[in-house]
């Protein structure tokens, strides 16, 4: 390359004093670091994968069965794992973070707010150990005893949940079951997805409640996630300026009526921002969910069933894996990798989807 | 003057930030269909007294309000402080337009308008339609916004989205327009724009119209209280108060000595 690319590359502007381009050069070196290190990271993934992806190709994410004595390797347990944990976690996570959020705003006199916030956000600062402890110790009793018993006979099968959830879920995917019919790409017909949905919720508050597994493992992230999703929130809410809370106000509004039409609306992108912030927190960590989801290697067919996450497995099997096995969890690990970065890009896709509708 | 051509009469009113006490034992009547001019200095209590008059005043955190505002409706005069009277119920009543342009960010410009008439409970499509119509025109926007109510109200310009924000507190009808230095964000035309609109809407509706402008006061106001650090200095009919004020203190601020 020659020298003016080189310098093109490091400096848009001419910098005339000499002290500047020292300070500018260490400046893009810094930066540049980040972008190689990422770079290098996603390389040498792939390279420890190759063996993985050589020997399974693209079925590695699609078969059902991790067996390593057998030399079977299949991440598609784990995928289903990571993205249901993380799904539980933002379902329980969201309403209560923006609820915290608003009444920290909008509700709560300053001084309460103050000492409410600060422990909130000291959520954060418990190590993730910890949180897994607890799980195991305290949270997954109470799970055994109380709540998923609780859950089965309220939602388990036979109930009218049950069955109502089945029938629309049948409605949800027939759309894209006549897509699939007309490309030929499927034998299925309304009936048996009507079966397979009944079954899908039949099953999801069945079986023997068992304390550690998926939902346990769902709540545990929830509340780790917590204080992440409400200190965005908060920001969020700060940007709308008093002066449309008063026009609101000044209007006869209540003060729910006030959140519903001058901050939810006006806040929207920004929420669903930071509900995403915490599915990307939530789909990377490991500690605490490998002490409470029970790993097992399979697709779970219930919510109280263990489980497995792409991280969990990773932690669990590292230490005693060579060859294809090795290769393997590298993979699976790039496949975490990629999941992160496409719920971060669909993310900021959806914003600006969203933004669109708010503004002009 | 008797009692039914009162609008808006105040008694002893007093109001707090704190222990900073702003404003200090006003009393002062509003005739119906008066635009009422509140002038004075910065910080002599003028917009805070306003925001009295809605209740609004003692939405921020230790704020304080003491005194009466009685307020005539349909079924008499009704005091906004006395207890158990509720806020949102009054502030239906008394509408206000603010310092900067505030539409609700995220509404269409239709939904802005209708933003108070859906709080209180309207949702036929005709009626709502109808409102936005006459509420646009009463507000002078009409023509420039009729064929684009879907779009966002944030994306019109300054002195329209002030218009808007007029247009949304008309929606609801209420008996009293209060408008807190209404053009002091806007260029001379919008601001010549909204004082004509405003000397329009007396034949419908009282409005008390805090300015730092005097020569606004002068144009748009048939009365006029002066303020100073919190009291009420002198009030009365606009032109004697620029013409004959009784007090030097404003003889001296209309004149330019200070403020």
């Amino acid at each position: 390359m020659s020298r003016r690319v080189w310098s093109r590359l490091f400096f848009r502007n001419r910098v005339e004093n000499s002290g500047d381009q020292v300070f500018v050069l260490s400046l893009k070196i810094v930066a540049w670091a980040t972008v190689s290190l990422f770079a290098g990271m996603l390389v040498y993934l792939v390279y420890l994968a190759r063996g993985a992806i050589e020997a399974l190709g693209f079925n590695f994410l699609t078969t059902n069965d991790w067996n390593p004595p057998m030399e079977i390797f299949g991440a598609a347990p784990f995928l289903v794992g990571t993205l249901a944990s993380s799904f539980i976690a933002i379902f329980i996570a969201a309403p209560v973070s923006i609820g915290t959020a608003l009444f920290l705003k909008e509700v709560a006199p300053k001084r309460v707010a103050r000492v409410v916030g600060f422990l909130v956000e000291l959520l954060a600062a418990i190590p993730s150990v910890v949180y897994g402890l607890w799980g195991v110790l305290v949270l997954a009793p109470v799970m055994r005893d109380h709540v998923q018993p609780f859950l089965a006979s309220w939602f388990g099968p036979g109930t009218y949940f049950a069955q109502a959830l089945g029938h629309v879920l049948t409605g949800l995917f027939y759309p894209f079951l006549l897509i699939a019919d007309v490309l030929g790409l499927t034998e299925v017909t309304l009936g048996t997805l009507s079966e397979k949905m009944m079954a899908l919720a039949q099953g999801l508050f069945d079986g023997p409640p068992l304390g550690l597994g998926l939902l346990s493992a769902g709540v545990v992230l929830s509340i780790m996630i917590t204080p992440t999703v409400t200190a965005m929130s908060r920001e969020v809410l700060a940007i709308v300026p008093d002066s449309v809370r008063e026009g609101a106000l000044g209007l006869g509004a209540t003060r729910w009526e006030m959140i519903r039409i001058a901050l939810l609306r006006s806040s929207r992108a920004g929420l669903v921002g930071a509900v995403i912030l915490g599915l990307g927190r939530a789909i990377g960590e490991t500690m605490a969910v490998t002490m409470v989801i029970g790993n097992r290697n399979e697709i779970p067919k219930s919510l109280f069933e263990p489980a497995q996450t792409m991280a969990s497995v990773i932690a669990n099997e590292y230490n005693e894996a060579d060859g294809l096995h090795l290769s393997s969890l590298a993979a699976v690990g790039l496949s975490l990798f990629l999941v992160s970065l496409l719920v971060n890009l669909a993310a900021r896709g959806f914003i600006r989807w969203i933004e669109r509708g708010t503004r002009a | 003057m008797t009692d039914s051509e009162i609008s808006l009469r105040t008694e002893g009113l007093s109001a707090w930030f704190g222990d900073h006490h702003v404003v200090k034992s006003i009393s002062l009547s509003v005739s119906r269909n008066d635009v009422y001019a509140l002038i004075g200095p910065s910080g002599c209590g003028k917009s805070t007294f306003i925001r009295c008059l809605n209740r609004l005043h003692e939405e921020i955190d230790g704020a304080r309000v003491q005194g009466d505002v009685w307020i005539s409706g349909d079924s008499g005069s009704e005091n906004i402080y006395a207890p158990g009277s509720d806020p949102v119920a009054i502030r239906r009543q008394v509408g206000m337009v603010f310092q900067k342009p505030n539409p609700f960010p995220g509404l269409s410009i239709f939904d802005n308008v209708v933003a108070g008439l859906r709080l209180a409970g309207v949702k036929r499509r005709s009626v709502l339609e109808e409102v936005v119509e006459t509420s646009l025109k009463h507000a002078a926007l009409w023509t420039e916004v009729k064929d684009k109510l879907k779009k966002p109200g944030t994306s019109l310009s300054g002195g329209q989205q002030q218009r808007l924000c007029i247009a949304r507190a008309l929606a609801v009808r209420p008996k009293i327009l209060l408008m807190d230095e209404p053009t002091s964000a806007l260029d001379p035309i919008s601001t010549a724009r909204i004082e004509e609109l405003v000397m329009r809407l007396r034949s419908e509706v009282t409005v008390l119209i805090v300015t730092h402008n005097m020569q606004q006061a002068a144009r748009i106001s048939n009365q006029t209280a002066f303020f100073l650090m919190g009291e009420l200095v002198e009030s009365g009919p606009t032109s004697r108060i620029f013409t004959k004020p009784k007090d030097t203190r404003t003889e001296q601020y209309i004149t330019g000595r200070f403020g």
